[in-house]
């Protein structure tokens, strides 16, 4: 049962599911969806194991060998992902039950992004990695709409147009890389690249194109303007769920191409690589920064700290190192879980006391004490204090971009972290210190235990893992010495 | 290495009674006992290391995480004993003083002033007993995180502001550690505390210097070296216990005893001279020194001119590391405990003068000592000592200084010692003697001032007590009359641990601690 296949089409099928059900029963999509994803988990769990275990799990759908067939891939830098996309779609629905949005055709969208989600993450292919960088995004679109107002529509559709974009560059960039190598299998890829034989110039502009769509997906600086939108206009559940997945495995599949598919030396060999995503990686940490300081609405201020975060993952990928692409990861994975807390904090913050900007949050510590206390070590944790996963993150960055002696990049992290301090500290200490803006209206009872539930452990956990980085570092490594 | 459960329950009960603190909030007697209990447990923690370290053993307690195969870890040097005995004796002394304080006032948030006070010393007390700088830089961290709500107690707009200004610096200095960290590891391969230094920093002698520079700016913060001190006077707007304690002791001394970790136990003499970084070092501490003592002269109110004077007295112990000799570094770890005991002893009796009758300018000070003869008695005993007098604490430490300057390489900058000394003279003979010498305002009219009216306004305030006085007679009656058991005995304690400093200084172990420290570092 510890098949990668069946991880992509456990939540493929069941997908079909709760929209049909509806027709019958309205409420059937939730305990559908949690039921798919405990499976999901254990599943995934399993095959984590297995990873752990043999290093690699490797499966061909029907038996067909690649080329011609579809091959998936679990390794130890893919196995944390596939973890995190089933237990961040798992916990998340804890919030949804009464969060909403409740109907059957919104199950079937969420289990249909879990679907995409691990399939990039386990696809060995980079057209199929296409194909489920798609469908995932496709059913993103679709999520936010499901807001149901006006401005969700448009935001959708504003999705809609720049992640299209994103998805045809990259499709637009793996066409280049075909006609360079003549195969789409990441490790046929592989093996002509280092071979030398094909075009460099034409393997470039494929990787250029191939980042830039990702960067889209990934939102970075300054193609992130679908963020602040999306995730202002969705219903929190489905910005949670979308920050802790969406980007994430974007940010996956631009570090399995340059690292596993490109190498390390050929990144060596053509350092305009590393310069560029540096260049991208900081100028999100920079202007995210000063985005988030301008923002008014919480929801812009988390959007634009991704930007941010996303930024630092790229600096980690960039320095290519054993401890700095850890880092990314572990930055990854703790931004995941903090920043899904932090939008479904901010959901149970707006249901209960109809708070949204900053400003409306002041003095909301002492109406919702154990909220709040979440928030400010999510914050924390963002701003990279120990012992949360973010410090881990970013100490990782850092030593591993020093140890590349790639000091820009060493300097926009501290530079991230002073200024994440900033624009955090304003929203801790209006809720903490300042008094009441008074425009808050109280409807406490709105929050169900389930919502304010997956706050806390959200919390917990961006503890829990910065105490553990130790064992993802461990799971990480054979892959990364493989890689690197 | 011996592997002890002692620093990690020395380290974590202070935590650990964060939780009963809170639980308890609606029952203040049940919720101090918490405070005292782990106040209690912590002192004898840290005690019970202190014979076993000085026989040459390492109490090492690892709490399994790591970070890049740095582990998070505890471990008991003569150096860390050193600076965890002074934080856990000083905490129950506080916490008694503590308890006066806010009762007295009737403070708000009394049990958040609380947990946060155990959560900053269990903070502090891990940097003390950190056993690599990943862990120190850990729990220098989390002090930083914990103290913000004491500086922000009062939750007025300056506290505010002060609390903002706080954290800005503290955590900026916090991220230039993190960096310095980085590149640390990458230069020498290691976090360890290694007594005289880590090997091969001289490999690459511009990426240690780099690292060096940002230690120092990291811990130079917290132990308020010009030009980043300005958080330090602002922090005075908390209440006087935390100012004591968190702002004369445990805070700036973290970013002291950071100083001494990264000048003895991370580069060590040998690799500071070759580098040739100490020169800057000694030149802000040199400034600060003075800087600090001229700006005290010009403060209004006593608790600025404590913490201009902190400023000053904390860079002879940064000036002390840096001149990188025995002797200076024996009269800087000496100097450690001994401003500790003399500047929480000025704290207290500012706290207790303004408890007591409101007086909080300098102006204001004039005749005080006939309503309250044992504190400004006190008072008086700690300010000679922070001038340099004998039998005060600080003239042992300032001895060593001066000493272990003028055998250094920079002989003249026990000049500075001496200058900063008489800078503490001129800053403190004033206020003593307008204190016991001056009459109170009240008979003073002819300056006209009104302020002068306003003082005399405010003065007898002092309500049951200032009756008591008024019956005049017996001493006894007096001194109980002067201010409330818990705000004098520990007046009196930290006074006496001054004089203990000076008349007896090699007989309390903070002698010993500080030999084992020097023979290790300089061996």
């Amino acid at each position: 049962m510890t098949d990668p296949a069946l991880l992509v089409a456990l939540p493929l099928v069941a997908s079909a599911l709760p929209a049909l059900l509806a027709l019958v029963r309205e409420r059937l999509g939730w305990p559908l969806a949690v039921a798919t994803l405990l499976a999901q988990t254990a599943l995934a769990l399993a095959v984590a194991g297995r990873v752990l275990r043999e290093g690699r799990v490797v499966t061909d759908l029907g038996g067909v060998p690649a080329p011609y067939g579809i091959r998936l891939v679990v390794d130890g830098l893919a196995a944390p992902f596939v973890v995190l996309v089933a237990v961040a779609g798992l916990a998340v629905l804890a919030y949804t039950r009464v969060g909403g949005p409740r109907s059957g055709p919104f199950y079937s969208l969420y289990l249909l992004l879990v679907a995409g989600a691990t399939g990039v993450c386990v696809t060995a292919d980079v057209f199929n990695l296409y194909v489920f960088l798609e469908i995932s995004g496709l059913a993103a679109y679709g999520l936010v709409a499901s807001g149901g107002r006006g401005s969700a529509a448009l935001a959708a559709l504003r999705y809609l147009l720049v992640g299209t974009v994103g998805a045809s560059l990259y499709l637009f960039g793996v066409g280049f890389l075909y006609v360079a190598t003549g195969t789409l299998s990441m490790a046929r890829l592989a093996s002509v690249v280092a071979s030398g034989s094909a075009d460099p110039t034409l393997v470039l502009a494929g990787v250029a194109l191939v980042s830039v769509g990702l960067a889209v997906k990934m939102a970075l600086y300054p193609v992130h303007g679908w963020k602040p939108v999306a995730y202002g206009a969705a219903p929190a559940g489905v910005a949670a769920v979308l920050a802790a997945l969406i980007s994430t495995v974007a940010a996956y599949a631009l570090a399995r191409l340059l690292l596993g598919v490109l190498s390390v030396r050929f990144l060596r060999l053509y350092p305009v690589v590393e310069t560029l995503l540096v260049a991208g990686g900081g100028a999100s940490v920079l202007a995210g920064s000063l985005l988030a300081l301008r923002a008014r609405a919480v929801t812009d201020l988390l959007a634009y700290s991704s930007v941010v975060q996303f930024g630092v993952v790229v600096l980690g990928v960039a320095a290519a190192t054993p401890a700095s692409v850890a880092g990314a990861v572990v930055q990854l994975v703790g931004h995941a879980v903090m920043k899904a807390g932090l939008f479904l904090a901010a959901g149970v913050l707006a249901a209960s006391y109809g708070v949204e900007t900053i400003e409306e949050y002041g003095g909301l510590a002492e109406r919702a004490p154990v909220t709040s206390a979440a928030v400010a070590v999510l914050a924390v944790g963002l701003i990279g204090l120990p012992p949360t996963v973010g410090f881990a993150g970013k100490l990782y960055v850092a030593v591993g971009a020093a140890a590349a002696g790639a000091w820009l990049s060493v300097a926009l992290v501290v530079v991230s972290t002073l200024l994440s301090l900033v624009y955090f500290g304003r929203l801790l200490q209006r809720m903490y210190v300042d008094p009441p803006s008074g425009a808050a209206g109280d409807d406490s009872g709105a929050a169900s235990l389930g919502m304010r539930g997956s706050v806390v452990a959200a919390a917990a956990a961006a503890v829990g893992l910065g105490l553990t980085a130790a064992a993802l570092e461990r799971v990480l490594a054979p892959t990364l010495e493989v890689l690197l | 290495m011996t592997a002890s459960w002692l620093p990690a329950v020395a380290v974590g009960l202070p935590f650990a009674a964060v939780v009963p603190i809170y639980l308890s909030r609606t029952r203040p007697n049940l919720r101090e006992a918490w405070t005292f209990l782990a106040g209690a447990g912590a002192f004898v923690a840290v005690a019970a290391t202190v014979s076993p370290v000085l026989d040459g053993a390492r109490l090492t307690a690892a709490t399994g995480v790591s970070y890049l195969g740095v582990p998070l870890a505890l471990s008991v040097d003569p150096f860390g004993a050193l600076f965890g005995l002074l934080a856990a004796t000083l905490w129950p002394v506080t916490s008694l003083y503590s308890v006066g304080y806010v009762r007295r006032l009737d403070e708000h948030a009394q049990t958040r002033y609380f947990a946060a006070f155990a959560a900053s010393v269990g903070s502090t007390l891990g940097v003390a007993f950190a056993a690599n700088l990943l862990t120190l830089f850990v729990f220098y961290e989390l002090l930083t995180v914990a103290t913000y709500p004491l500086v922000v107690h009062e939750e007025s707009a300056e506290a505010r502001d002060a609390a903002a200004k706080y954290v800005a610096y503290t955590l900026s200095g916090g991220a230039a550690l993190l960096a310095g960290l980085v590149l640390l590891s990458v230069a020498a391969g290691s976090l360890s505390f290694v007594p005289g230094g880590l090997d091969g920093l001289a490999t690459d002698p511009t990426l240690a210097r780099a690292a060096f520079g940002l230690l120092i700016v990291g811990f130079g913060v917290k132990a308020a070296v010009v030009p980043v001190h300005g958080w330090l006077p602002s922090a005075m707007v908390a209440p006087t216990p935390v100012s004591g304690l968190l702002h004369a002791v445990a805070v700036v001394k973290s970013g002291a005893f950071g100083l001494g970790r990264v000048f003895m136990y991370l580069y060590g003499p040998d690799a500071v001279r070759e580098l040739g970084v100490a020169a800057p070092v000694v030149g802000a501490a040199v400034l600060t020194m003075l800087g600090g003592g001229v700006l005290a002269l010009r403060a209004e109110s006593i608790k600025g001119a404590l913490a201009y004077s902190t400023v000053s007295q904390l860079s002879y112990i940064v000036l002390g590391f840096a001149l990188a000799a025995p002797t200076a570094a024996f009269g800087a770890l000496l100097h450690i405990p001994a401003h500790a005991f003399m500047k929480i002893t000025l704290f207290f009796a500012a706290g207790a003068v303004s408890v007591e009758t409101g007086a909080k300018s300098i102006r204001k000070l004039p005749g005080l000592a006939r309503r309250l003869p044992v504190t400004l008695a006190a008072f008086a005993v700690a300010a000679a000592g922070l001038a340099g007098f004998p039998p005060v604490a600080g003239f042992v430490s300032k001895w060593y200084l001066v000493l272990g300057a003028l055998r250094s390489d920079l002989p003249l900058t026990a000049a500075a010692f001496l200058l900063a000394g008489t800078l503490k003279l001129l800053l403190f003979w004033p206020m003593v003697a307008a204190a016991f010498f001056e009459e109170p305002p009240r008979s003073i009219g002819r300056s006209g001032a009104s302020e002068a009216a306003a003082d005399a306004a405010s003065l007898p305030d002092g309500g049951a007590h200032g009756d008591v006085d008024a019956r005049g007679g017996r001493a006894l009656d007096s001194l109980v009359a002067e201010s409330s058991p818990a705000l004098l005995v520990p007046v009196a304690l930290a006074v006496a641990g001054a004089l203990l400093l000076g008349l007896v200084p090699e007989r309390l172990p903070f002698w010993d601690l500080a030999r084992a420290v020097v023979a290790e570092v300089f061996a």
